[in-house]
């Protein structure tokens, strides 16, 4: 009856019941044969990227961790063992495996000189930098959550950016700060106070551990406050609670949950850290990452892989543990009715308000020291020499770049790269990102294993997959006969795009989650195929997320680090990132100059991607 | 039990036209643990307006879905015209799906909304797409909305696009999923006779869903009481208020006094077959002609009647129960008046309410067999 509108009113079943009934099948032929295409799209857009993930990233990783069990072509765990006994890496607790009693290990950890070994260290700095990182992040968190005051929204944004600026511009940063003639020292210098070396210390990395992830601290705990309900804490209040105490009972262990979230992943970020630790510790204060990548410089290919392969199974099992806690624990509420915000000047001025204010002011000092310095210093240090004002080190780069010898990192060439890797990695990571943020926002058996597979990339080091990648596919592999090998462009687009996806998930997923599921069975019962409804209603409806996720995705590109270092030595593929490190090795007036170029690309692309992003959402 | 799924239909409209637009068969579907649609049997008839009627949980928003190809059953099949559609997608089973909600996509205007089918298709009957829009809205008596944006409607307005929107590919069956239950009463009434006349007009074969039982009787050919996944009666709306085939229907769809108790005789009177049914410390007379189930009644048998609150009459009827009145609700032209009769709530409807003790009494057509073995 696909005509009834029309026929309804005079007489409808004039027609032979069989003519209209073939007539009904061709319509519905020929429209799946339109839609044949269509409706293949999304699982085949499934399974090319689940291809993709399996060549560009299990694939690699997989032959560097079989380089870790497999020695000359025998299957051992020696090399693990070697390193699990090993008190270099594992402090006085690795004597237990080399045999040693319990007692005597005790008191080797008793003792003043104990070893901590490298994964010690690691594990003590990333604890430090995670009570520095909730320390700076909370009080953040309160401002912007319980108070109003202009650029509020503005400030709560800007929490992301830590996240996606390149670290490495972040360590020039912290050197500008903190070097010898940073300008702490300056100001230090003003007051007639000796100067401070910071530089290759623990504190130096601890703080710049801190500028990354204070500000993702800051954001998880200000959405629980957000979400919780003003009218639980008012029954608290009437049923004879103090402030302080609704506080404590209502909305403390609302908190607690997100404080954690922030708590584990800066342990786990921190705890793999890499670009942060090279600039501003070096190699006394490595950490596990960097001790793998200089296990890779120096071909310890073996060693290197048990290496990553330990520091991934401490960093997955403390996320595991986490998340076990998280789904034990997450409360969600809908539709409340958020705490009231206080002005941030009060409206009737005693003696407490004051006190809390000061102590915002207080706050905000610091802040302004550990996130606004470091930027600023870069971007002071960029344009000062010796003798005052300068623009030698532009002058610099620009001279590099006309006279420079081929094997010298031309700073043109690194722009360029950087743009072209992350336009093409950003164009991969994009669908990439939607189509598996689709598959995890479906229902179905085994998403949760899906979900863990697509997100398995940013548990794994960035050194790992640039290894991966390196041995496994610009090497190439041997496919019946034919050695198959890919560029060092083509495994770096490869890299970012599976460092960056993950963030497209990130931001894409829970837009999608939250879309009426009875738009899209709406559509689907009007005659779309499952992809016409992801494109014509899903994706329109979560625009802005999309937006974001590929400035994210883009973001990461330009500053990845770990796995371009890598895959990029010795080749003209490096990119901004590299250079500055480069740069940062002989002089830091360079690597500056060279920050604040990569500062501004930065900027003018995520300004560039929300306007056409802005301009698409019409559609 | 009686699962009457096979209810032959009244009248002339013996259902030897050609296979049912839809039909279920055996079908059951589970989640986990638990089962939503039990082994149901339905089929419903070419430009039928057919309703699916039931408590929240009965599982017919899930049978809806279970037709529109959201769901696939766990076991049986639903068939459109004879064919089995298992494995087709709701996308090729020519379906129009109206929500609770609307579902109406915000990001497109009115008439883009109600043209969004004909991407897939072409319009019906031939003309262009923006002809088909223009009708539809017509139709609807939503013309010259089609700039608007879906946002700036009201909540009828909403549903009638909703109504157009799935209209406009031309499906062979639409499904209405408690299309009314986020209107106010009044404006619910009004659009229940609208989408009734619609289908009329359109002589589209309709499946709706709701749980309101006054609406589906108000609006349905046939009705389908659903309860824990299982259909108790399916019949038309006359029927299934004057003859519930069990307890469930009898007290679900409108108001009963439900009685039950041990046949101590049965006799034939004037032509009528009469049982004698002992509850608590009365003998009631029921009449039991006219129930396939009634008539093989026999004494000792244990027997479920009901009587309906407005076949009860204060000090008139054969069978008489004095009771207490407990409470009165005003409802505007009746009253329904709470008695307690030794322990159990009687129902009455009156339009002066009694006070203090009351003989009520019914004659023994009034009450209807819903149970008896």
């Amino acid at each position: 009856m696909a005509d009834a509108i029309e026929g309804g009113t005079e007489g409808d079943d004039g027609a032979p019941a069989d003519a209209t009934t073939s007539g009904d099948r061709e319509h519905r032929d020929s429209r799946s044969l339109r839609g044949r295409l269509e409706r293949r799209a999304l699982v085949a857009l499934a399974a090319a990227t689940v291809g993709l993930l399996l060549v560009v990233f299990y694939y690699p990783v997989a032959t560097v961790f079989v380089d870790s069990v497999l020695v000359e072509g025998r299957l051992t765990a020696r090399v693990f063992f070697d390193i699990l006994s090993d008190p270099f890496y594992f402090g006085e607790p690795a004597r237990l495996l080399a045999g040693d009693s319990l007692a005597s290990v005790v008191e080797g950890l008793l003792s003043p000189d104990r070893r901590l070994g490298i994964v010690g260290f690691t594990a003590y700095q990333a604890a430090l930098s995670t009570v520095a990182s909730v320390a700076l992040g909370l009080p953040a968190a309160y401002l912007l959550a319980r108070f109003e005051f202009p650029g509020r929204r503005t400030l709560r944004s800007l929490t992301i950016l830590p996240f996606v600026l390149p670290s490495i511009m972040v360590a020039v940063g912290f050197v500008a700060t903190f070097g010898q003639r940073g300008t702490l020292n300056a100001v230090l210098g003003a007051f007639g106070l000796g100067p401070v070396d910071l530089l290759f210390t623990l504190e130096a990395v601890v703080v710049a551990h801190a500028f990354y992830n204070a500000p993702l601290v800051a954001r998880v705990t200000t959405a629980a406050w957000e979400s919780v309900d003003a009218s639980a804490v008012e029954t608290a209040r009437s049923l004879g609670a103090s402030p302080l105490r609704a506080f404590r009972d209502v909305v403390a262990p609302q908190l607690v949950p997100s404080v954690l979230m922030g708590a584990a992943l800066t342990f786990v970020f921190t705890f793999s850290t890499f670009p942060i630790v090279l600039a501003l510790g070096g190699f006394q204060l490595a950490t596990v990452e960097v001790f793998v990548y200089r296990l890779i410089r120096d071909l310890e290919y073996a060693e290197a892989a048990a290496l990553a392969l330990i520091e991934l199974g401490i960093s997955l099992g403390l996320l595991y543990a986490y998340l076990r806690y998280e789904a034990r624990h997450t409360v969600r509420s809908r539709g409340i009715r958020p705490l009231p915000r206080r002005p941030l000047v009060p409206s009737s001025p005693s003696l407490r308000a004051l006190l809390l204010r000061v102590g915002l002011a207080g706050y905000a000092v610091v802040a302004l020291a550990v996130f606004v310095a470091p930027i600023a210093s870069m971007i002071l240090a960029s344009v000062s020499g010796p003798e005052g004002a300068t623009l030698a080190h532009y002058r610099f780069l620009v001279e590099r770049q006309t006279t420079g010898a081929s094997f010298q990192v031309r700073p043109w060439d690194a722009v360029r790269n950087s743009l072209l890797f992350g336009v093409a990695s950003l164009a991969v990571a994009l669908p990439m990102g939607v189509v598996v943020a689709v598959l995890t926002t479906r229902d179905y058996r085994g998403r949760k294993l899906v979900d863990a597979a697509a997100m398995a990339p940013l548990a794994v080091s960035g050194i790992v997959v640039g290894l991966g990648l390196l041995r496994g596919l610009v090497f190439g592999v041997e496919v019946g006969g034919t050695r198959l090998a890919v560029g060092g462009a083509v495994a770096i687009v490869a890299a970012h795009a599976v460092a960056g996806y993950p963030f497209v998930v990130r931001t894409v997923a829970p837009g999608l989650d939250g879309v009426d599921r009875t738009l899209v069975e709406s559509a689907r019962a009007l005659g779309a195929p499952r992809v016409r409804a992801l494109v014509d209603v899903e994706l329109p409806l979560v625009w802005p997320a999309v937006v974001a996720g590929a400035a994210f995705a883009f973001a990461i590109s330009i500053g990845e680090f770990s796995a371009t270092v890598v895959l990029a030595s010795g080749t003209s593929q490096f990119t901004m990132p590299v250079a500055i490190e480069r740069f940062i090795g002989r002089r830091l007036g360079p690597a500056t100059a060279m920050g604040v170029v990569l500062l501004v690309v930065t900027t003018v692309s995520f300004l560039l991607i929300d306007r056409l992003g802005g301009e698409d959402v019409g559609f | 039990m009686r699962t009457l799924a096979s209810e032959r239909p009244p009248g002339e409209d013996g259902g030897d036209d050609g296979p049912p637009a839809v039909s279920l068969d055996g079908v059951t579907r589970r989640y986990g643990e638990t089962t939503a649609v039990s082994d149901l049997s339905l089929s419903v008839r070419e430009g039928e307006f057919f309703t699916l009627v039931g408590p929240s949980g009965c599982g017919k928003t899930t049978t809806l879905r279970l037709i529109a190809g959201f769901e696939e059953p766990t076991a049986g099949t639903v068939r459109f015209g004879g064919e089995s559609v298992a494995g087709v997608p709701p996308e090729d089973r020519d379906v129009g799906v109206v929500f609770q909600n609307y579902a109406l996509f915000p990001h497109m205007a009115v008439g883009e909304n109600v043209a969004y089918g004909l991407r897939f298709t072409d319009p019906p009957g031939g003309g262009s797409a923006e002809e088909r829009v223009a009708d539809l809205l017509d139709l609807v008596d939503l013309g010259g909305m089609a700039d608007r944006d879906p946002d700036t409607l009201s909540g009828g307005q909403q549903q009638r696009v909703a109504m157009a929107r799935a209209l406009a590919p031309g499906p062979d069956v639409l499904l209405l999923d408690e299309p009314m239950s986020a209107l106010d009463a009044k404006l619910r009434e009004r659009l229940r006779v609208q989408v009734r006349e619609i289908q009329q007009e359109l002589g589209i074969t309709t499946v709706y869903v709701t749980h309101d039982q006054e609406e589906a009787l108000a609006v349905s050919d046939r009705v389908a009481v659903l309860n824990d996944g299982r259909a108790e009666q399916v019949a038309p709306p006359r029927t299934v208020y004057r003859r519930p085939a069990t307890e469930f229907v009898a007290t679900f769809v409108g108001d009963n006094n439900v009685f039950t108790g041990d046949v101590t005789a049965v006799r034939t009177d004037d032509g009528r077959r009469l049982a004698d049914v002992a509850v608590g410390d009365a003998t009631f007379t029921v009449a039991l002609d006219a129930d396939a189930d009634a008539a093989s009644v026999t004494v000792r048998d244990r027997l479920t009647v009901c009587v309906r609150p407005e076949r009860l009459a204060v000090d008139a009827g054969r069978n008489e129960l004095t009771a207490d009145v407990t409470s009165a609700e005003f409802l505007g032209e009746t009253t329904r008046v709470h008695l307690d009769w030794v322990g159990r709530e009687i129902l009455l409807r009156a339009e002066d309410p009694p006070e203090g003790t009351v003989t009520v009494g019914f004659d023994p057509g009034d009450a209807h067999v819903v149970d008896g073995h």
